[in-house]
């Protein structure tokens, strides 16, 4: 498998097959005497913008802990959750119980639920 | 016979997609200003849409990705923003363009000026994606864009010379305004080779779950439809040509484009050219904030989908929901909308290499499309347009602001 071609950037599934985001970000793991391991997929803003620029990410880090953010680090999947990797990745969470859907649900409660023909 | 309902359905669809403010208005001004010249730009920039949008049903049937997928997971999030801003941006700008070609209707038809009506408008069509589905939208505005082919029928009843339209197959120098000339080459180029309507017509593909057993269709409905559109922007230069051309008529306001019309068919001219222009933009105005939409759900894997309600895709709801009401106040404020058409076209086609140069890098690409690859025709058809148009574009863009 090519961590590049097969898995960044592609699209996230959760259990129920609800699309959630993509993979920003891969994490590796290096022990001593042993190959990287995948460890980790990344999802979020945060992420993104880090793999723009450093100081991008380090300006939306500074701002996440200015504004008391929830979400400080970035979110991060273990590996083991991963289900199937083929159109799309999918993998073993209910998106809607983590905080990659959480602009998502403040979004829904707070403006589109409230206007009429939206349900 | 269902592939035959299919086919004709994808092609009533596209002609309504193919039509809007950018390919109306600048084949009017071409034709009003040199007559049959520019007819090379609208053949060419309608050969580049047919294999452009059947590349883009092709690569959604076969990859199951649309494009917007693709483009980020093949060359990763790093290079696919500067094509998300980009297209989002010149989508913005048509968007707005559009809005005021409905506009310009509705003043046509009521007399209140046109910055009165952006904000109606835009509510119209809000709601219509709000509580319609996309096959409502998609077939019911289509069907309604058919009232386009008036133009064809004022375009026979002038019996052009098809000798002297066949002549101007191939660019020639213009005698008079060369920097104009080429300008208005770039607007039609730009207009016919809209990203947003392949965009668009993958998505639709990956909605409607095509498979390899589409391809036929594929391949009808993007030739038939995307040539029947051009078509159309034909015979709007044909008609420009023998109308306005003679009188010294220049389109430099929007009030004078009826008159294309109205010398033809009288009052009934002036309700077709107004019922056209209104119904054409409004469909672009649904389908480019759709599109708009559709491109930043995709490229950040939100849920997306005109079928899904708004509580569903609260993310993608917003956007169409901003970018409709946002690019609806540059009219409010009142910019001028034809020259925004012109402005936006030119823009579309100086980006044109960010849309389609990753495309094209994907559609000779087997680990996405296998055996259904680009073959060297569709590649060299394809990248020779859109270099043109891009050179073109680059050159007369400055000169237009410069002179203009």
């Amino acid at each position: 498998m090519d961590l590049v071609r097969d898995v960044l950037d592609k699209q996230l599934l959760d259990r129920n097959r609800k699309k959630m985001n993509k993979v920003d970000g891969i994490v590796l793991e290096v022990d001593d005497h042993q190959p990287p391991r995948l460890a980790y997929l990344e999802v979020g803003g945060l992420t993104l913008a880090r793999r723009l620029h450093p100081r991008l990410g380090k300006w939306v880090a500074a701002r996440r802990e200015k504004t008391n953010s929830i979400q400080t680090e970035a979110f991060r999947i273990p590996w083991a959750h991963v289900r199937g990797i083929g159109v799309d990745i999918e993998v073993d969470l209910d998106a809607e119980h983590t905080p990659v859907f959480a602009w998502e649900q403040w979004l829904r409660e707070k403006i589109i639920r409230r206007i009429p023909g939206s349900g | 016979m269902s592939k035959i309902f299919e086919i004709a359905l994808g092609i009533v669809t596209s002609v309504g997609g193919f039509l809007e403010v950018g390919s109306i208005t600048t084949a009017a001004q071409a034709g009003a200003e040199f007559g049959f010249r520019l007819t090379w730009a609208v053949v060419l920039g309608g050969l580049c849409i047919i294999f452009l949008v059947e590349m883009a049903g092709r690569f959604a049937a076969v990859s199951k990705h649309t494009l917007v997928d693709a483009t980020r997971e093949r060359f990763g999030f790093n290079f696919f923003v500067i094509p998300l801003v980009t297209i989002t941006l010149v989508n913005f700008l048509v968007l707005a363009a559009e809005i005021g070609g409905v506009c310009v209707a509705l003043e046509f038809t009521t007399g209140i000026s046109y910055p009165w009506w952006a904000m109606p408008v835009a509510f119209a069509a809000w709601l219509l994606l709000w509580k319609g589905t996309f096959g409502v939208i998609e077939k019911g505005v289509s069907l309604l864009g058919l009232v386009t082919v008036v133009f064809i029928v004022g375009a026979l009843k002038l019996r052009p010379s098809l000798t002297e339209l066949g002549a101007n197959l191939l660019p020639t120098f213009p005698g008079h305004d060369a920097s104009r000339y080429w300008f208005l080459a770039v607007n039609i180029l730009g207009a016919s080779i809209t990203p947003y309507l392949f965009y668009f017509y993958s998505s639709g593909a990956i909605e409607d779950q095509w498979d390899e057993s589409d391809l036929t269709v594929n391949r009808a409905v993007a030739g038939l439809g995307m040539g029947f559109g051009s078509t159309i922007a034909l015979a709007v230069l044909v008609i420009a040509a023998l109308i306005f051309q003679p009188q010294g008529i220049q389109v430099a306001h929007y009030g004078q484009l009826p008159l294309m019309l109205t010398r033809l068919f009288g009052f009934w001219g002036f309700i077709l050219f107004t019922a056209s222009l209104g119904i054409a933009c409004f469909g672009a105005v649904l389908e480019i904030s759709l599109a708009t939409a559709y491109l930043i759900a995709q490229g950040f894997g939100w849920n997306w989908g005109e079928n899904e309600r708004p509580q569903k895709a609260a993310r993608f709801s917003l956007v169409y929901t901003a970018v409709i009401f946002a690019a609806a106040l540059l009219m409010v404020i009142g910019i001028d909308p034809l020259k925004l058409t012109n402005f936006s076209m030119a823009l579309t086609a100086a980006t044109l290499p960010l849309a389609t140069v990753p495309f094209l890098i994907l559609m000779n690409d087997g680990h996405y499309v296998k055996e259904h690859r680009n073959g060297r025709l569709s590649n060299s058809i394809v990248v020779a347009i859109i270099t043109l148009s891009f050179l073109l574009a680059v050159v007369t863009i400055p000169l237009e602001i410069l002179g203009g």
